[in-house]
């Protein structure tokens, strides 16, 4: 087998004293066309305790379907500060709310920038309806994790690209890293340093990992699971197992999003 | 623990994959990677190409290797290209070859009793088991559909079901693993959080089988997830090696 220390480690307890696991991107509760056995705050601190998870940015699956279940997740990151931070969704199918959405999440601690899902909102990310949450973030710098697919005419790469370029203060996570069009999420990644790949489903892919290191640099990656969907060592295993060093892996799974994560802890 | 695959290929497909194992010497270069020990295997051209010509590269290049086990694919027996099942047994006894695989999509066949009946005779008789990946036949509610239609045919068939998808698809898959009792479920990418131990509590750790997907998908994240799973060490070794070893012990050639 391949030979790493982390790999031993992880084999062996299922954590790594060294290697404290950073999720970039969660949810939270139940959802529409799936059963989790794992869907509560308490759940999922189980799971991340399990896994070397120390924390994790969520985004609940309430708030993906009604802006007013945002305000919900401040009261699971003041319960939990040193496990969970939060994106508040912006869904653009109500945009009368979204000034005074902008306006709460103003006043609220725990959140670190917003989530837009808009493969499923059907809106695409350049949409002038998110505008607001974009100059808000640009003004304030924050992080925005936004569903990415291969040649969606919602958030493809090449959407995300022409976000990048606009505001250059936002960090831009590309969730699922583009799925699909690899080679171009990557050069957005590669050419943008506010672009960031992240790997929620995305591990699976066999050779991809390493596909993203070399072309990109695994100071441009981040780990995510889309918890309570996936198990956090379905994800770090496709990581570890993948021909990458262990700097590569220490980059990957916690460094690049502790660093991100800074101004909000 | 011993890690034996239920879900691998090898060969150049169509459609080239990031990484792939041109040769079956190329595979066990990556098992050995990832410190898995056996693998029931078949060649992309038998998915590719025409089944005729893909069982044979299969059976040339896993010849005389012991860590490799084959699976023919599967043809409705009314066109002949497969030659007589009592050739194709005696084929499978001489060639290493463990099981059939079913492309139903790729071949464009009716997995239905009328096109299959005395293959499926043949399979429940011997106990030879029948691969077929719910993705690559139809995928979510149709893929379903076709397992349950394979299995109201034949409720006796040992039959694996190989990569599921990710996204959920217990509601799926439950009902029948209560109705068929000779269902297996392959965990390449059975990927849901806490999904293993909630259905060994239910089920027990006997119709989970280690698979990877490789090449399409990265072994390194059924091999943590097992080997971390939260259940016994026994039900762990089960599904890694145990069942699978259990159900090929089973089949008479």
């Amino acid at each position: 087998m391949i030979c790493s220390d982390l790999i031993k480690e992880f084999m062996e307890k299922g954590r790594s004293d060294s290697c404290p696991v950073i999720d970039m991107h969660q949810h939270m509760g139940p959802f529409q066309g799936i059963y989790f056995p794992n869907p509560s705050p308490e759940d999922m601190i189980r799971t991340m305790n399990r896994c070397g998870v120390k924390m994790g940015v969520f985004c609940s699956h309430a708030a993906l379907i009604d802006p007013e279940a945002n305000i919900e997740m401040a009261q699971v990151v003041k319960r939990y500060p040193d496990r969970f931070r939060a994106y508040w969704c912006i869904n653009p199918n109500y945009p009368e709310g979204i000034p005074k959405e902008i306006n709460q999440f103003s006043k609220m601690e725990g959140f670190v920038g917003f989530k837009f899902l808009s493969d499923y909102h059907k809106y695409p990310i350049t949409s002038p309806r998110y505008k607001p949450a974009l100059e808000y973030a640009e003004d304030h710098e924050l992080l925005v994790l936004m569903h990415t697919w291969g040649r969606s005419p919602y958030d493809s790469p090449a959407l995300v690209e022409k976000l990048a370029e606009k505001y250059r203060h936002v960090t831009f996570l590309m969730g699922h890293s583009g799925y699909g069009e690899w080679e171009r999420s990557i050069q957005v990644a590669r050419d943008y340093p506010n672009v960031y790949l992240e790997l929620t489903a995305a591990y699976a892919v066999n050779g991809v990992i390493e596909w993203m290191v070399k072309e990109a640099g695994s100071e441009k990656i981040l780990f995510g699971t889309d918890l309570p969907w996936f198990d956090p060592h379905y994800g770090i295993g496709c990581v570890l197992f993948s021909r990458i060093t262990d700097e590569d892996r220490h980059n990957i799974l916690h460094r690049n999003a502790g660093r991100l994560l800074q101004p909000f802890l | 623990m011993k890690f034996f695959d239920c879900n691998a290929s090898f060969g150049k497909p169509m459609i080239k994959p990031i990484r792939y194992a041109e040769t079956a010497r190329d595979l066990l270069e990556e098992m050995d990677f990832y410190g898995i020990d056996e693998a029931v295997v078949f060649h992309s051209r038998q998915r590719d190409d025409s089944p005729v010509v893909g069982n044979k590269i299969l059976m040339n290049e896993i010849e005389g290797i012991e860590r490799l086990h084959g699976t023919l694919a599967i043809l409705p027996p009314q066109t002949g290209e497969l030659g007589s099942l009592e050739n194709l047994v005696e084929t499978m006894k001489a060639k290493n070859i463990c099981a059939f695989r079913a492309f139903p999509a790729e071949h464009k066949y009716l997995m239905t009793k009328t096109a299959l009946g005395s293959l499926y005779e043949l399979m429940i008789e011997r106990n030879i088991p029948l691969f077929i990946s719910v993705n690559e036949s139809c995928g979510g509610i149709s893929g379903w559909y076709l397992i349950e239609k394979i299995l109201s045919d034949a409720p006796d068939l040992t039959l694996i079901v190989t990569e599921h998808g990710s996204w959920g698809h217990d509601r799926f898959f439950r009902p029948l693993i209560e109705k068929y009792e000779n269902l297996y479920l392959d965990i390449s990418r059975y990927e849901l959080d806490g999904g293993i131990r909630d259905f060994c509590d239910k089920y027990g750790a006997e119709r989970l089988l280690f698979g990877t997907g490789f090449p399409k998908w990265n072994p390194g994240g059924p091999i943590l997830m097992l080997a971390q799973a939260d259940i016994t060490r026994k039900e762990r070794e089960m599904i890694a090696s145990g069942n699978l070893q259990r159900i090929l012990g089973r089949v008479k050639l």
